[in-house]
């Protein structure tokens, strides 16, 4: 569905995108994950087609997007981050305008307009302009200005930032429900946790790179950082981690703290606290550590995924 | 409080743009239309005034009375055959001609009173009042040199007695009159005794081109002058809709769309080309209805200089928007660059009772070629396949037509430019 190989673009001297690849199969949901400044933006507006690369292809359900900008760009829907409709006009005016640049017939849009209100609970007040409505509901027909042309594609760029948790929660359900219809989705994103919740697969970018990817599981695999046990004891009986430790095939100790490392923590965790009863360690706390996208992204660059 | 003053001042001075706004652009303005008032004196006269003449009594007194004007530092003497000068006043390019008739020289021979004929645009009343009294002296003395002396001592006798008081003015000049009259048998003139002082009689003033219903040139000069200015404000607005656009992030979802980038250009400049007829049309029905401007018998005139007006005003509005990012970068440059060329371009004060520079200075603007297509259609009345008239729509097109092309290359590159 969607093939990106090697993009480039450089903005003077800042090298924004710096071989950027993926590919991209029908109905996937893929998440682009990375900090400020890693090229997320600059990655969704050319394969939206506003910004030339410097280098590179973009193949979108068969056409290259050099060559056919239209016949790509009619099969995309791209959600802005900020709302872009005219305040000026009802909802369902903007609906109908937003539409109409498509060449679809006017009956269509007008009845996928009256849809898109009914679906997103704003019907009752399609004639009232757009500037009389709550930040949640300009957001609702923001979303659906994007869906008017039954995009099979819809891009969306960090659609979350800055908004309120109601707004936020309003775009997760809908973007299930897109997915679960079907539309491939490239969401862009510097929170772990949206990437991990809705992604089925996962490009980690930064320095306009992207550094790995595949599914959480490929990525929990692919990574040094492994999920642990930690037991932090009384000082007085740290000594005898000593013993347990070299009992457990992989582990270590620092201190009073010991890891132990495991496959499966959740299991493992009643066998590690009977071993420190059996030896006499007075546990302070335990605690997981899990290896999640932030580890990864941490392991993978040193940084942190959000400063 | 105090304290609150002080920041503030302090504040403003390193404000540079306010600085500006509140001293230096003031100051600007202020010059330009103490220019354009003429009230700045610069060395000399340096209005020099281009007055045609035609000489159909093509003798040596007529030779002589032109070169004798021509003396005049102030006037620059164009000879013309009649048709032709009086073409260019009905066209508006003279305010008028002076004709030295037939028997100019018998006149002068004679003592007579001398066929010198003014015809004139009424438009230009003020132009050809100041015309009139540099005229006078000059053209009273030629008797005095080149006529008959006794006639000429009559009417010096006249001038002598211009400061007396009328009563004795009187006496004097029946009796001296009479003297002469009787002496010389000479020929007295048709009118009374009394035109003799009268220095404006001795030119016939005829308007060549005057009001033949309320199209007043003071109304066609407020509607017209107005209407551009008013229209330039528009559409430098619906232009910066452009940016407001952008700034709200409803062009990057036009671009989104498949519809071609140029296209959201030309659907601006189609909606301002659209705002600025309806626009015109209505202040041009609202003279009409309320002051009497004659819009029906005018109508196909009008309604050209409506079109092609909006159309390159139209583009002036696209243009101003495309050198920018944001409105505010281009908001008090647009507001100011359309004051200005308001006031050269002569829609604050009519272009014709400026210096010469400033009306060389006028063809630059926009609101020149408009308003003078305007006066070409209500005051002089030109028939629309009139090439003078013709010439200006021509410029008005090509300057929308300069301004769409240069605006489309500065949208693609400083508007598209999506950060
Ligand atoms: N229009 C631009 N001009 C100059 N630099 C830009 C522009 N757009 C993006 N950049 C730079 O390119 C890099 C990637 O930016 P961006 O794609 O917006 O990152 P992200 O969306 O991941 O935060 C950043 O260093 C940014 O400063
Ligand atoms: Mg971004």
């Amino acid at each position: 569905m969607i093939h990106v190989s090697n993009l480039q673009k450089s903005f003077g001297h800042v090298q924004a995108l710096n071989g950027i690849s993926f590919n991209i199969t029908d109905g996937e949901f893929y998440g682009l994950l990375g900090p400020n400044g890693a090229g997320k933006t600059t990655t969704i507006s050319i394969l939206s087609s506003i910004l030339k690369p410097d280098e590179g292809e973009v193949i979108i359900s068969g056409y290259n997007l050099l060559k056919n900008p239209v016949e790509c760009k009619n099969v995309i829907g791209v959600i802005p981050q900020e709302i872009a409709l005219y305040n000026e006009l009802s909802a369902l005016e903007n609906l109908m305008f937003w539409g109409s640049l498509y060449l679809i017939p006017a009956g269509t849009i007008r009845k996928r307009a009256i849809e898109l209100l009914q679906l997103f609970g704003l019907f009752e007040r399609r004639k009232d302009k757009v500037k009389t409505y709550s930040g949640g509901m300009k957001r609702r027909i923001n979303i659906a200005a994007a869906l008017l042309h039954k995009p099979e594609i819809l891009f969306m760029d960090e659609p979350t930032v800055g908004i309120d948790p109601q707004s936020r929660n309003l775009i997760f359900e809908v973007i299930e429900k897109l997915h679960r219809d079907g539309m491939t989705i490239i969401y862009t994103t510097h929170y772990m946790e949206e990437a991990e919740r809705f992604c089925d697969r996962i490009g980690i970018i930064d320095n306009g790179q992207i550094i790995a990817q595949g599914t959480l599981n490929e990525l929990k695999m692919e990574t040094s950082v492994k999920e642990a046990v930690v037991i932090t004891c009384e000082l007085a009986t740290a000594g005898r981690l000593n013993e347990i430790i070299s009992l457990w095939k992989d582990s270590k100790r620092i201190d009073n703290k010991a890891y132990f490392y495991s496959g499966k923590v959740r299991e493992d965790m009643s066998k590690i606290i009977q071993l420190c009863n059996q030896a006499g360690i007075e546990i302070l706390n335990i605690e997981f550590q899990k290896t999640n996208l932030e580890t990864i992204f941490l392991d993978l660059t040193g940084k942190q995924l959000r400063d | 409080m105090k304290r609150i003053a002080i920041k503030d001042l302090k504040l403003f001075l390193k404000d540079r743009k306010t600085m500006l706004i509140t001293f230096a652009i003031p100051v600007a303005l202020i010059t330009l239309f103490a220019f354009a008032f003429g009230g700045i004196n610069t060395g000399e006269d340096d209005r020099e005034y281009t007055l045609p003449i035609t000489d159909l009594d093509q003798s040596e007194y007529s030779k002589e009375a032109i070169l004798r004007l021509d003396t005049l530092k102030s006037l620059k003497i164009v000879e013309m055959p009649l048709e032709q000068a009086r073409q260019a006043v009905r066209k508006g390019n003279e305010d008028g001609v002076l004709i030295l008739h037939k028997g100019f020289a018998d006149s002068l021979r004679d003592g007579g009173r001398l066929p010198v004929e003014l015809q004139y645009d009424q438009a230009k009343e003020m132009q050809i009042g100041m015309l009139q009294q540099s005229l006078i002296p000059t053209l009273s003395m030629i008797p005095f040199s080149t006529g008959d002396v006794k006639k000429s001592m009559s009417r010096r006798f006249d001038k002598m007695m211009a400061g007396s008081s009328p009563k004795i003015r009187e006496e004097v000049n029946t009796q001296f009159d009479s003297l002469f009259n009787s002496v010389s048998r000479g020929i007295i003139p048709e009118n009374n005794a009394n035109s003799a002082f009268d220095f404006g009689s001795e030119i016939k003033m005829t308007k060549l081109v005057m009001a033949k219903d309320k199209s007043s040139p003071n109304l066609i000069q407020a509607v017209a002058g107005t209407a551009v200015m008013m229209l330039l404000f528009s559409v430098a607005g619906i232009g910066m809709g452009l940016l407001d656009e952008k700034q709200e992030g409803t062009l990057k979802r036009l671009l989104y769309s498949p519809v071609n980038p140029n296209k959201i250009l030309f659907g601006k400049i189609i909606s301002a080309n659209v705002i600025s007829i309806a626009q015109l049309l209505i202040m041009f029905v609202f003279a009409g209805i309320a002051f009497g401007l004659d819009i029906i018998r005018h109508f196909p005139g009008m309604l050209i200089v409506i079109l092609a007006t909006a159309y390159a005003c139209s583009a002036f509005g696209v243009f101003l928007a495309s050198f920018a990012s944001t409105r505010q970068q281009v908001q008090g440059l647009a507001t100011l660059i359309i004051l200005v060329m308001s006031a050269i371009g002569g829609s604050m004060i009519p272009v014709f009772i400026m210096p010469v520079f400033m009306q060389k200075l006028a063809v630059i603007s926009v609101n020149y070629w408009s308003i003078q297509a305007f006066y070409d259609v209500f005051w002089r009345a030109l028939p629309i396949t009139d090439l003078t008239f013709l010439s200006r729509i021509l410029i008005l097109i090509l300057i929308g037509t300069i301004m769409n092309v240069v605006a489309l290359r500065m949208y693609r590159k400083n508007i598209l430019r999506i950060a």
